[in-house]
């Protein structure tokens, strides 16, 4: 699942670089207030702990948000100041790795929980069962997120944000075609009867297509949706070659057989341009993607009529399970000041900063009651309400895929295989099994380390 | 008398080594430091915090015997030189003879075709990526209009690579700068001879011309075989950092990248690292014993 993990933090990626040209190009504005927090940083710190806090949340809409968190903490006592530093997303880690290496690094990083364990197992994030020993705040947050953060049973690090994939659907399509706009598709069975009814086609173009599985999520997010578990167990045993991932695989190639290449490809290149997605033009009536992807239809298209949506089930009881990510706030190896960053952390994780943030940027949060809480925010219109109470209710049913230790990077063995029977050169069957013996390689490699 | 000179000899020295002296320290420090660091931790199971232990050849081992994706990597890396060395050589001599006519409008053709040079970096690749889109990218668009149905460049593993090269031949302005720049040096008398003489202008290009540029054709030659084997920003932005369909992107540095700074294998990528370090090795010292056949220098005596 890396790699749709991948897919999403990169797209971030070249926003927040793209972003950072623009702060430079839009002149030294960005500059002096950033500086002139820092002095007042410095100035406060007389006589405290400076507690240095680095993010990647430079862009308009999430530093201010972040920055007023950090504001209400320093506030709010008068010992510790939390320094918040920008480190843009190409390099925070790259750089974070480093300072640890020279032994001086920052207090509290912002952090992808799928790599939490293995940063833990490396040394490079601390072991925080010693303050969860005298305040336990494990309960705050979504089980599924502990889970991720846990290495031998020790958290290394705490769960901020999470998000999910949900289903939204054009109403005003289900209606036009006779289907009943307040019944999306259950299962995987339905979810082709619906499409095939929202296709029209007119001569050899389609003018709507129904639905393609493959657009917004990758294989992947199917393969867990069928089978409920990752592909390689904490244990690192490899389930890849299953009779549930070949019947999922077989699904997928079915879609891809029914709309053909062409019409894939240039659908796929309309949704990655980012600048006329199908589905608000209504030409596409249903598609898989993210909570916060709601807020793009607000801002293009607020005029679609769209509801939303748990995944379909792969048949009737199989579970309507989801694929989830997040990031975590971690206290690097090293630090002068774990006490107070603990401070920090448990601030940056309380139910009022986490619905701040919820609202403010429009974000799934780890913390359970402050989730509820921002579903019910009267400083959300209703239909924003809407959408994030589905993405509430819908975290009961989100996975998520921590790097296996076994192997961690065992989706570069397995995404060329599955890209070879979506190329139509290699049966699932024969794909399959290659790629079960590659991984459970790697993990035999991996032990003998 | 002869001590005398010896002195002021060294002492001349000594000062020449004084000034360069911050290349010195700056080599040592960040460079040959690092080096001799990364040959040492190649040889152990390094992972930057918590362990080096020394685990003797079996980085190299595995990555010559088991790994799976290696020679992957190291396949495509060596496509994408193959390749790409010669095409951007050609081109930018191509391009640099068309740019020495003498006809009208010449500089503003040369602006145009060193532009590419200028920009540089993730904004090209972005538009790229643009420009190559199987059903709305201007690359098909134009081929579409000679009948041409064109391929499905970065989502289809046989062209991915392809790609990239079509790329970097876009922008051989650079090259074609160095080249214009050492065409201009080549004597008008060599050609006014070879015109007494009667030669063609495929004659005059292919006995004056060509020889006089040899020793850029050499320096080019090297220079882009070296940063050739190096590619991986390209690779890594243009298939959304997955290393493309069927890994045919995955070239070697992306590969050492990953086990670096994603699984954290540091001691095993930078076994990768000197892999690299020897195959570029080797290939340069070949090129060095085989230029003194074909570079050309001016005023040079050949036996």
């Amino acid at each position: 699942m890396k790699n749709m993990e991948e897919n999403e933090l990169f797209k971030k990626r070249l926003l927040f670089s793209l972003m950072a040209v623009l702060l430079v190009l839009s002149g030294c504005a960005g500059f002096q207030t950033g500086k002139e927090n820092e002095v007042a940083a410095e100035a406060d710190a007389e006589g405290k702990v400076v507690v240095d806090f680095w993010t990647f949340w430079g862009s308009e809409i999430r530093r201010p948000v972040i920055e007023k968190i950090v504001e209400d903490f320093n506030k709010s006592q008068d010992e510790i100041v939390v320094k918040h530093t920008f480190v843009p997303w190409g390099d925070i880690w790259t750089k974070e790795l480093a300072a640890i290496a020279a032994g001086d690094p920052p207090d509290v990083v912002i952090n992808d929980i799928n790599a939490t364990a293995l940063r833990g197992q490396k040394k490079q994030a601390m072991n925080l069962s010693e303050f969860l020993e005298k305040d336990d705040i494990s309960a705050r947050f979504y089980p599924e997120l502990w889970e991720a953060t846990l290495y031998e049973g020790d958290s290394y690090g705490i769960p901020f944000n999470t998000d999910t994939r949900i289903l939204y659907y054009n109403k005003d399509a289900f209606e036009e075609v006779g289907l009943n706009p307040e019944q999306p598709p259950k299962t995987w069975d339905e979810l082709k009867e619906y499409a095939a009814k929202l296709d029209k086609k007119n001569g050899d173009t389609y003018e709507r297509l129904g639905f393609y599985p493959l657009f917004g999520v990758n294989y992947d997010v199917w393969m867990l949706n069928g089978s409920g578990h990752n592909f390689v167990s904490p244990e690192g045993e490899v389930q890849i070659d299953t009779e549930t991932n070949l019947e999922t695989l077989n699904w997928l190639l079915e879609w891809k057989n029914h709309y053909g290449e062409n019409v894939v490809n240039s659908v796929k290149s309309q949704i990655d341009s980012q600048q006329a997605n199908p589905f608000f033009t209504g030409k596409l009536a249903m598609f898989v993607n993210t909570p916060t992807f709601y807020t793009q239809i607000r801002d293009y298209a607020p005029d679609l009529n769209f509801g939303v949506a748990m995944l379909p089930e792969k048949e009737e009881g199989s579970g309507h399970t989801s694929w989830g990510g997040g990031f975590v706030a971690e206290i690097p190896e090293g630090s002068s000041h774990p006490e107070e960053a603990w401070e920090f952390i448990k601030h940056l994780t309380d139910k009022e900063a986490q619905e701040y943030w919820a609202v403010k940027n429009y974000d799934n949060v780890a913390n359970t009651e402050a989730a509820e809480a921002a579903a019910k925010s009267p400083d959300m219109p209703e239909k924003d309400q809407v959408v994030y109470q589905t993405a509430v209710d819908n975290m009961q049913n989100t996975l998520l895929t921590p790097f296996p230790l076994a192997a961690p990077d065992f989706p570069t063995l397995l995404n060329p295989e599955i890209d070879n029977v979506l190329l139509g050169k290699k049966t699932p069957e024969q794909a399959l099994k290659d790629a079960q013996a590659a991984v459970e390689q790697l993990v035999e490699e991996n032990k003998s380390k | 008398m002869k001590r005398k000179k010896f002195n002021y000899k060294r002492q001349e020295g000594l000062v020449g080594y004084v000034f360069i002296l911050p290349w010195i320290i700056g080599f040592l420090l960040f460079t040959a430091g690092p080096l001799l660091f990364s040959l040492v931790a190649s040889f152990t199971n390094y992972n930057i915090t918590s362990q080096m232990d020394f685990v003797g050849f079996r980085n190299y081992e595995k990555l010559l015997f088991d790994d799976q994706l290696f020679w992957t990597s190291l396949w495509n890396t060596l496509y994408y030189v193959a390749f790409s060395v010669p095409l951007t050589t050609i081109g930018a001599i191509f391009l640099s003879v068309l740019l020495n006519q003498d006809v009208p409008g010449l500089r503003f053709f040369r602006t145009i075709y060193y532009l590419p040079a200028v920009l540089s970096g993730v904004g090209v690749y972005l538009l790229w990526m643009q420009l190559l889109d199987p059903s709305t990218g201007l690359v098909n668009l134009v081929l579409g209009w000679f009948g041409i149905d064109g391929p499905n460049w970065l989502f289809d593993p046989e062209w991915t690579k392809p790609s990239l090269i079509l790329m970097k031949l876009w922008g051989v302005g650079g090259g074609m700068l160095l080249y214009m720049a050492s065409l201009q040096g080549v004597s008008k008398s060599l050609y006014e001879a070879a015109q007494i003489d009667g030669a063609s202008k495929w004659q005059q290009f292919r006995y004056i011309t060509l020889p006089m540029i040899t020793p850029v054709i050499f320096f080019d030659v090297v220079t882009s075989l070296i940063g050739g084997f190096q590619i991986f920003q390209e690779a890594y932005v243009m298939s959304n950092g997955t290393g493309g369909p069927v890994n045919s992107l995955l070239f070697y540095n992306y590969y050492m990248w990953n086990k670096a700074f994603k699984v954290f294998d540091m001691g095993y990528a930078m076994a990768m690292s000197w892999i690299l370090f020897i195959i570029v090795f080797i290939l340069t010292m070949i090129n060095l014993k085989l230029a003194p056949r074909w570079v050309h220098y001016e005023g040079e005596a050949k036996r």
